[in-house]
């Protein structure tokens, strides 16, 4: 009793500050989206719903934010399990250098890829010196370039998950799996695996939401005809003026994070806890 | 008879003075509230503030911001107008007369309006705006990727600039003008868009991307991301700078379908006590002296008819005859009535 109340004093401050700039708005973009006149209505959801303009965001938001997490899983994993097997000092060190690209901004960063990706970009002149291509061919301003930069932002995330989750995977589990028998791929499904899962959904989650949110790296590399859900929602709210669509594009959005999140939490192999 | 002269004299000279002085003019206020963009400032103060300070004593306060942030103050202090003169696009004049922002002119108080050319002189018709400053939506490219030479607003549909063109998105002050030239070059016009909308769904895969602003025009010439783009006359010396520095050539076209106008207005602000000052900072701005001294800093292009310039500072403005004959200018009340449809259907076609 003593101890819950302490909890509930010490978390006050934070709680207020989520209810008023959290809970609060949220709730009302989720009524306002409802909201028609004095009644209800979900006529908004059916218009914004049956825009081709709504349908090609979405499709492409769930196809890249899908794919982007599933190359930082791909790519990450390794990675991860090396770095969480090297020393400490070691481990800091590389740790720190893969936050560095974080610390960042994100224009600069995203700015930088014109260099890389422009049509006098690097990978365009290796193109054309190696005979590979006859012009220079497109690629900022394409699905390729907007999945690029977002791998690049949310790598990072998706280490850090893993690190941690790696790191609390005692080394003598996978030694007593590999005495009892099991060769090394088994071991690490059969425990390292299961026991990271827990790594690999938040990571997945912090990827794939970010993925679907982020607005600098799609509203550079993209431009305005490439549109993901973010800046569908910026194109509405900020140049149309159309609040009601930016409103529900906004819950399909939040939707869909929260969806995502209870669907990786679901696929997580729980007999192995 | 000569005593009845000599009443009739003093007579007269007493209905000459009570005339003169009925017809005094309003009290000067110490400022007056000039709302405008707020690009080049310092030109602005110099060329237009100080010498208005100079002749009639009256110290001018500027309100700045973009257009639409502008409109939205006019809105919320309707009642109680703090701003006494506003400098808007014609498109966003047009809104404010809407909403009852603004009130007529007096034509009498601005002899100026005698001096510059007819299409300036009521462009939304009920003497709400004057047009102070004209542009033009050139045709820029690159010489030396195109050829032959860009001629015509259909030269975008040629295969050898796919992938290299860009257009202003259509909520920009240009974007419907776009639509429009696209109709009449491929045998519409403003009352059968149907071309136009036909054949700028078939140009949209080869777009580079669509932009917003005209510094993003310019920046994807400089990245050489695109070759052909319409651009607004005032982003054209931003546009010659950078080619210049990345070392290619730009040239702008008047197409064969003719050049597409448009005017910065000024207007009086409804139910200012200033309106007879407000006319005659408008009646200042249109002068010979100003619309000279604004030109040779290239900060607006004249639409007084008596400037007269050097062609290297013509050459870089909306101005000469050939230019302004080739000027067309939409009606901006058939633009407002349809914008509406015109971006839901933009953003259909526009989805890649």
């Amino acid at each position: 009793m003593l101890a819950t109340r302490k909890a509930f004093i010490l978390s006050a401050p934070a709680l207020v500050v989520l209810v008023a700039f959290f809970v609060v708005p949220l709730a009302l973009t989720l009524v306002e989206s409802l909201r028609d006149g004095g009644g209800w209505t979900l006529e908004r959801y059916a218009s914004v719903l049956s825009q081709r303009s709504f349908r090609v965001a979405l499709v492409r938001s769930l196809k890249l934010g899908a794919l982007v997490t599933g190359i930082a899983a791909l790519v990450g994993y390794p990675a991860a399990y090396a770095i969480s097997k090297l020393e400490r000092g070691k481990r800091t060190l590389l740790m720190s250098l893969i936050i560095l690209p974080l610390m960042t901004n994100p224009v600069a960063r995203t700015y930088a890829w014109f260099v890389v990706m422009g049509r006098h970009g690097i990978i365009n002149r290796g193109l054309l010196a190696l005979g590979l291509a006859e012009r220079p061919i497109k690629i900022l301003y394409t699905e390729g370039a907007i999945a690029v930069g977002l791998l690049q932002l949310f790598l990072p995330l998706m280490l850090l998950s893993l690190v941690s989750a790696l790191e609390n995977v005692p080394a003598e589990l996978e030694e007593a799996a590999r005495s009892l028998g099991a060769n090394g791929f088994r071991a690490f499904r059969r425990v390292v695996l299961p026991l990271s899962a827990d790594g690999l959904v938040i990571g997945g989650t912090l990827v794939f939401t970010g993925s679907i949110t982020a607005y600098v790296t799609p509203a550079i590399l993209g431009g305005t005809r490439v549109l993901m859900l973010s800046t569908l929602l910026y194109q509405k709210a900020m140049t149309l003026m159309d609040w009601e669509g930016a409103t529900v594009v906004a819950v399909v959005m939040l939707l869909l994070a929260v969806g995502l999140n209870a669907l990786l939490r679901r696929l997580r192999p729980r007999e192995a806890m | 008879m000569r005593r009845f002269s000599v009443g009739l004299l003093v007579f007269g000279l007493c209905l000459a003075a009570w005339g003169a002085f009925a017809e005094e003019v309003p009290p000067k206020p110490a400022k007056l509230v000039v709302s405008t963009w707020g690009f080049n400032l310092d030109l602005i103060r110099k060329n237009i503030a100080e010498p208005f300070q100079e002749r009639y004593g009256i110290e001018i306060v500027y309100d700045l911001g973009n257009n639409a942030a502008r409109l939205a103050r006019l809105v919320a202090n309707k009642d109680n107008p703090v701003v006494d003169v506003v400098h808007f696009t014609r498109a966003y004049a047009y809104r404010a007369i809407q909403e009852g922002l603004l009130q007529p002119y007096n034509p009498d108080n601005i002899p100026a309006l005698a001096e510059i050319y007819e299409w300036a002189r009521d462009p939304l018709g009920g003497n709400y705006a004057v047009g102070y400053a004209v542009q033009h939506l050139a045709l820029a490219y690159r010489p030396d990727r195109i050829s032959p030479p860009v001629t015509s607003w259909k030269d975008f549909w040629r295969d050898d600039v796919a992938g290299y063109i860009t257009l202003p998105d259509m909520n920009t002050t240009y974007g419907p003008a776009v639509l429009i030239m696209c109709a009449r070059a491929w045998g519409g016009s403003e009352e059968n868009l149907e071309p136009g909308w036909e054949k700028l769904a078939e140009l949209m895969p080869r777009l580079t991307t669509i932009y917003r602003r005209s510094s993003e025009a310019i920046t994807l010439f400089q990245q050489e991301e695109v070759w052909l783009a319409p651009i607004p006359s005032f982003a054209w010396g931003r546009l010659e700078a950078a080619a210049a520095a990345a070392g290619f050539p730009v040239e702008q076209v008047i197409p064969v379908e003719g050049l597409v106008g448009e005017l910065s207005v000024v207007a009086v602000v409804k139910g200012t006590p200033n309106a007879y000052w407000a006319e005659k900072y408008i009646d200042f701005i249109l002068s010979r002296e100003v619309q000279t001294a604004q030109a040779l800093d290239l900060v607006d292009s004249p639409v007084n008819m008596n400037v007269e310039l050097p062609p290297e500072i013509g050459a870089k403005l909306t101005y000469g005859k050939e230019i302004i004959d080739a000027l067309i200018f939409f009606d901006q009340a058939f633009i407002a009535q349809h914008l509406d449809e015109w971006i839901a259907r933009w953003n259909e076609i526009r989805t890649q």
